[in-house]
């Protein structure tokens, strides 16, 4: 090998090992952030930094979370690999437990004026959920897309109905009402709603859980490492869906790959979220009208009806050397007037207090009838509790809702006990 | 100068010795570190001593999933052999569009083992599948095809043996190719019959080429993975779930990374013991 071909290798060789380990020195006088991919989340995190950076004299660099299967995959290896970035703002709230208990969070109540900023920003009730199990909070509560009942409207009043079915009777009845044998096969081609099937941990956040937060006026599932969901609401929600598989009313198929089926008509309502509205307008057939409602409870409910929130937090990484800075750049990230931007650009609710009837909101409110609901509701959401294994239990009751819920093959009090007793077991491990 | 001559060949193979020690050599060793510690990546490994080869042996899913991965292979390996092999043999003879139906039959083992599965689903449909759409118009039931417990399996069998047959089919042409043409005609000399002919001529003389695809199913029937995760995720009721999805989902899902390892070592071992059995009476009855 000639001298230059060996230098010119080394030196490229040299490089690449100073690339992977870790930011250059440019790049330790700026703050770095990592934003959600999602489009509308680029478009704000772009206008927000260049913003901040037009005003400042350190910069922050903005990039979205690289490409992966999933960003928590992706935020996951960067931890591991040590190349986290120093703030994240797309953190599932289910993940910070595990994190924070893993040292690699900063606990951001050590912040000056972070505990004044939160209370200001958020309801107590808010601040108690964000609270880790040691105290400390490693989490901003930044936005929410809090899950509904979407229904067609036309559908609904062709049922001659007095209300939207609001409870369990309510809901049961309008199903019977809607479902159908359109083509005569002798099978239920037309259901009055639809949720996935599948035993995938996350697919509970849009059946079991938001029902289970409505239904108990939103409790937990996990607390102080025991199971606390052995309960007469678990088992009505676990009741109420397995009648509405039994009957029919739901398919046991999965129809998500097929062309919209809410859109196209062969169900008429869905748990879903606000991002439900952006596709809705975009695909909805010429007439089509829909709006939402708060999710079906029991009979004898009494108090305000709670849902899952699907939260997405804010974190600040301890690969961070100047957590200070950082804290600076988020609190004007998140003040109200650019919240307000955030809603503009990307339709998701910011989680603060009164949003409302904040008059700040009330224009958007105003061209945006339907979010309005949305706001509402946001008075009325919950995350995730605090347990570092939260997965493992959504997973378990998971593997109990398919077993009762949908096959039938375990009655609604005995899937509810054995998914407790498998979640206390996993806590002894 | 001899000097040279005797580390030559060392140099040489360093590349090879370095990758295998890099990525085999020091995962296996890691593996069966790891089967004795609690590690979920993102915290420091805690020893936990033979913990995890006693959660192991209570593991009913563990227990479901290895069951179920016999279930698929005693299912698609002899689906697969007839399949292929009577195939292979028609082809083998000289039938018009020959070449077309070879390249016709070879084209889904080239095709993305994802694309396949997510076709297939669509064909299982219960409401909108062909399948479904077939048997109503003949007057028949619906079958839950990937949503009944006792029909899933078999289902994935079916579509993985439609995937994999023509790999198959070339190896049986392959073999049946090697059959010298003079015993068949010391045969028809004979009297023999067709299935005389197949059976005392045609299946001894391939009998390594049905070793060889009996070793190949069994390994890629116990590597299952792609369509159980794309099609049921392992249900319904963990019908579907095969050992590989389970420590995988063990391993990424929920960074059991511990109790993945003890899982995938327990495993290995179970192909390994397989293999050398296969190897001892399949290898010699045929």
């Amino acid at each position: 090998m000639k001298p230059t071909l060996l230098i010119t290798a080394s030196v490229v060789l040299l490089s690449l090992i100073n690339l992977s380990c870790g930011r250059s020195e440019a790049d330790r006088n700026t703050i770095l952030y990592w934003s959600s991919n999602n489009t509308y989340e680029i478009q704000f995190a772009d206008y927000i930094t260049k913003k901040w950076n037009d005003e400042n004299l350190i910069k922050i660099r903005f990039q979205p979370v690289p490409e992966g299967q999933s960003s928590e995959e992706v935020i996951l290896a960067a931890v591991v690999g040590k190349t986290t970035p120093d703030i994240y703002s797309n953190m599932w709230q289910g993940d910070v437990e595990a994190y924070a208990q893993a040292g690699v969070l900063i606990p951001l109540d050590t912040l000056d004026g972070f505990l004044e900023f939160i209370y200001d920003r958020c309801d107590s009730a808010v601040v108690k959920e964000i609270r880790s199990t040691d105290g400390h909070i490693y989490q901003i509560p930044w936005k929410i897309n809090p899950i509904m009942l979407i229904y067609n409207q036309r559908a609904i009043e062709e049922l001659e109905l007095d209300s939207v079915p609001g409870n369990y009777s309510q809901f049961t009845n309008a199903a019977d009402k809607f479902q159908a044998d359109l083509n005569g096969d002798g099978y239920i081609d037309r259901w009055f709603g639809y949720a996935e099937v599948q035993v995938t941990w996350w697919q509970r956040f849009f059946d079991f859980y938001p029902l289970y937060l409505a239904a108990s006026g939103g409790a937990s599932l996990v607390k102080n490492n025991k199971a606390v969901f052995d309960n007469e609401h678990a088992v009505n929600v676990f009741k109420f869906l397995r009648n509405l598989y039994a009957n029919n009313y739901f398919s046991k198929e999965r129809l998500s790959a097929r062309q919209d089926v809410f859109l196209s008509g062969v169900i008429a309502t869905r748990f879903t979220g606000p991002w439900e509205i952006a596709h809705s307008e975009k695909y909805k057939p010429e007439g089509f009208e829909y709006d939402f409602h708060h999710l079906p409870v029991p009979d004898n409910h009494e108090g305000p009806i709670y849902t899952y929130g699907d939260p997405k937090n804010i974190v600040i990484f301890n690969t961070c050397r100047n957590p200070e800075l950082a804290w600076k750049f988020l609190r004007d990230m998140i003040n109200e007037e650019n919240d307000l931007k955030l809603l503009e650009l990307s339709n998701q609710l910011p989680r603060r207090k009164n949003i409302d009837q904040n008059s700040l909101y009330t224009g958007y409110f105003e061209q945006n009838p339907k979010m309005k609901t949305f706001a509402k509701q946001a008075k009325f959401v919950k995350g995730t509790d605090a347990s570092p294994v939260l997965k493992e239990v959504f997973d378990l009751i998971s593997q109990q809702y398919e077993a009762c819920v949908i096959y039938g093959v375990k009655s609604p009090e005995e899937a509810v006990k054995d998914a407790a007793d498998a979640v206390n077991l996993l806590f002894l491990k | 100068m001899r000097l040279r001559t005797k580390i030559t060949p060392y140099l040489l193979v360093t590349p090879y010795i370095i990758h295998f020690m890099l990525f085999v050599v020091f995962p296996v060793i890691f593996s069966i570190v790891l089967t004795f510690h609690k590690w979920n990546i993102i915290s420091p490994m805690e020893y936990i001593g033979l913990n995890n080869y006693i959660r192991l042996f209570k593991d009913e899913v563990f227990f479901r999933s290895l069951i179920n991965t016999l279930i698929f292979l005693v299912i698609h390996i002899p689906l697969q052999i007839i399949v292929a092999l009577f195939l292979a043999v028609i082809l083998n003879q000289n039938i018009k569009f020959r070449g077309f139906f070879r390249a016709a039959f070879f084209l889904p083992v080239i095709v993305s083992g994802v694309v396949v599965t997510i076709l297939w689903q669509q064909l299982y449909g219960f409401d909108t599948g062909l399948l479904n759409r077939l048997l109503v118009s003949i007057g028949l039931g619906k079958v839950g095809w990937l949503t009944d417990p006792n029909i899933a399996m078999p289902s994935i069998a079916l579509m993985a043996t439609w995937k994999n047959v023509g790999l198959y089919i070339v190896l049986f042409l392959v073999g049946l190719q090697t059959v010298p043409n003079q015993y068949y005609e010391a045969a028809d000399i004979e009297g023999a019959s067709r299935w005389q002919k197949f059976y005392k001529i045609t299946l001894p003389m391939i009998n390594p080429t049905i070793f060889m695809v009996v070793i190949l199913s069994t390994i890629g029937g116990f590597s299952l993975f792609i369509e159980p995760y794309v099609m049921t995720g392992g249900g319904p009721l963990n019908s579907t779930i095969s050992a590989v999805l389970y420590i995988y989902k063990q391993g990424f899902f929920y960074y059991h990374m511990g109790y993945s390892a003890t899982l995938g070592l327990f495993f290995a071992l179970i192909i390994m013991a397989v293999v050398v059995i296969q190897k001892k009476f399949v290898e010699r009855d045929i």
